[in-house]
């Protein structure tokens, strides 16, 4: 799961070596151009292109894209095709193609972000934007619990798989997963208290301390 | 679930943002309140929770499958201050890390998840609580309705949104809507099911776990008073009100095509108008005139089926629920403060 974010987010290309606040910066007017410039007008075609260079310049592979895109696009086509499917007219289609065109764009360049862009530079970057200490501290915390949770929940559901011999009912399937949910509950709640109990014996005061410049040598 | 960007125009964004961040804000501000050393390393496990616990698959048919969404469930947990933080924070990782949602919508996403879903649905719960007790049954069948209720009641601000970021003159809004009501009214079905079915589950295992109105959540043998929700319980009738409204606004958005005029010269004051869309896809459209309509026909059926038939599934579901706990529930009021 681990490789499956931020996966090339400790390239060495161009993309990677801007400073990050010019990268969020940069993302963020992308973002803006794209959901603001109306979709007939000729400027959202330079859009497209400045953001395909940008994938290019960061050395993201275009099946890499293409795969994400294969997956974002389905639920959004779903949103977007009731417009047209309740009207008679072509205003209906032509909100239908904003919508693709516009959620495509910025999704696109989101992804150049994740993948330019890792998540302790984020930090860092959301730090010197003043977002509050304790909301960081969180969010710090919660990236380190996100992998282990995870590979609680692939456990479980290796042990699962491994209990079930027959094609459980759908009613079987719910309570299952719901109980997994539950159990996945308790056991996270459980491991939240030992972990406080391992940053009380550091010296944990709950106020959180941070590393000025985060290292830039890291592999 | 998540709204991407384009779907709602730059200013529906930037005054959901607002609002967003103003609740957020408030949000923190009770955490900080409270603080203790062990609110941080709770809420950070809660929000890991949240997003993990969405990775677990509930089949539908082949294809199809739905998850929790969890912001009721966080709500139970941690209390609402601590859980609208935590679903806050879900959500800006599912951005920066998995581009889902968008960034100009990650405010609205945050009102109908974070917000909507913590606060609305602990009040809710709340209200419900008040009726039927501070027994297990009380507390499964309060998340029940505050589940469906939440996600109803995001559906319909959802619904306020569109209609508020697009051109009114030319679309018929009430179609669209009723295919939102219609679908957000399995989602909360669902919502409601995991959500009922993983507290009873905890309910019965740990019941300590599980954040009580008038009890400090504690873990394990602590007693520390961190994450107890303090809501006055004026305010939380008032929220209560006013998401149960809303989920019933839900079904009425279809028909409330008399609304549209007012709304219509409202915008045009504002200046909304301006994201009209410029340009005309040429003629090749055209043709699409004719594309059947089976929505149209069925629209005032589909909702009012939709609404009774949803609100009759909620109330049987609070009801089995309730009724599947094991009959010996000792009063957890007692147990939980007779140390």
């Amino acid at each position: 799961m681990s490789d499956y974010l931020d996966r090339f987010g400790r390239g060495q290309s161009m993309c990677h070596r801007w400073p990050p606040l010019a990268k969020l910066l940069s993302a963020i007017a992308m973002i803006l151009a794209a959901t603001c410039v109306p979709i007939a007008h000729p400027l959202i075609g330079i859009v497209a292109c400045v953001i395909f260079f940008a994938h290019t310049l960061a050395r993201i592979p275009l099946a890499y894209v293409a795969r994400r895109l294969l997956f974002f696009w389905p639920p959004l086509f779903l949103m977007a095709i009731s417009l047209p499917l309740s009207q008679s007219g072509q205003t209906g289609w032509l909100l239908f193609a904003t919508i693709l065109v516009r959620g495509t764009l910025s999704f696109s360049t989101a992804l150049w972000l994740v993948n330019v862009m890792p998540f302790d530079q984020l930090l860092a970057t959301l730090r010197r934007l003043r977002v509050p200490d304790v909301l960081l501290a969180i969010l710090s915390l919660m990236y380190r619990f996100l992998f282990v949770l995870w590979d609680e929940l692939d456990r479980m559901r290796t042990a699962r798989a491994a209990r079930l011999f027959r094609k459980p009912s759908l009613w079987a399937t719910w309570r299952s997963a719901a109980h997994l949910l539950g159990r996945l509950l308790i056991r996270a709640l459980d491991r939240a208290d030992r972990i406080h109990g391992a940053m009380l014996a550091r010296g944990w005061d709950g106020r959180s301390r941070w590393i000025e410049q985060p290292r830039e040598d890291r592999p | 679930m998540h709204i991407q960007d384009g779907v709602l125009s730059p200013v529906v964004c930037a005054a959901t943002g607002a609002i967003a961040l103003g609740a957020v804000s408030y949000s923190v501000h009770r955490l900080k309140q409270s603080v203790g050393d062990r609110t941080i390393p709770l809420t950070g496990m809660m929000a890991a929770l949240v997003f993990a616990g969405q990775m677990v698959n509930f089949p539908i048919g082949a294809p199809v499958s739905g998850h929790l969404l969890g912001g009721v469930l966080a709500a139970t947990v941690v209390g609402p201050w601590a859980g609208c933080v935590a679903m806050t924070l879900v959500l800006f990782v599912q951005w920066a890390m998995f581009s889902d949602g968008g960034l100009f919508s990650l405010g609205a996403n945050v009102l109908h998840m974070a917000v909507i879903g913590s606060w609305g649905g602990h009040a809710v719960r709340m209200f419900v609580q008040r009726f039927i007790g501070d027994s297990r049954k009380g507390i499964v069948i309060g998340s029940v309705v505050a589940a469906w209720a939440s996600v109803m009641a995001a559906a319909a601000l959802f619904c306020l949104e569109f209609r508020l970021s697009w051109p009114p003159s030319e679309i018929d809004f009430s179609k669209v809507f009723t295919l939102m009501v219609s679908f957000h009214s399995l989602i909360g079905l669902g919502e409601a099911l995991i959500t009922g079915v993983a507290i009873s589950f905890v309910l019965n295992q740990r019941p300590e776990l599980i954040c009580r109105t008038d009890n400090p959540v504690r873990l394990k043998n602590r007693t520390d008073r961190i994450v107890r929700p303090t809501v006055a319980s004026i305010t939380s009738t008032l929220v209560a009100g006013l998401v149960v409204a809303l989920a019933i606004a839900a079904f009425l958005s279809p028909f409330a095509s008399s609304f549209d005029d007012g709304l219509e010269t409202a915008l045009s004051q504002i200046g909304i108008t301006d994201f009209n869309l410029t340009g005309r896809v040429p003629g090749l459209l055209e043709d699409y005139d004719k594309v059947p309509v089976p929505v149209a026909a069925w629209q005032t059926l589909a909702v009012s089926i939709a609404g009774i038939g949803g609100t009759l599934a909620v109330f049987a579901l609070a009801w089995l629920l309730g009724r599947a706990l094991p009959a010996a529930t000792q009063n957890l009021n007692s147990e939980a403060t007779g140390e």
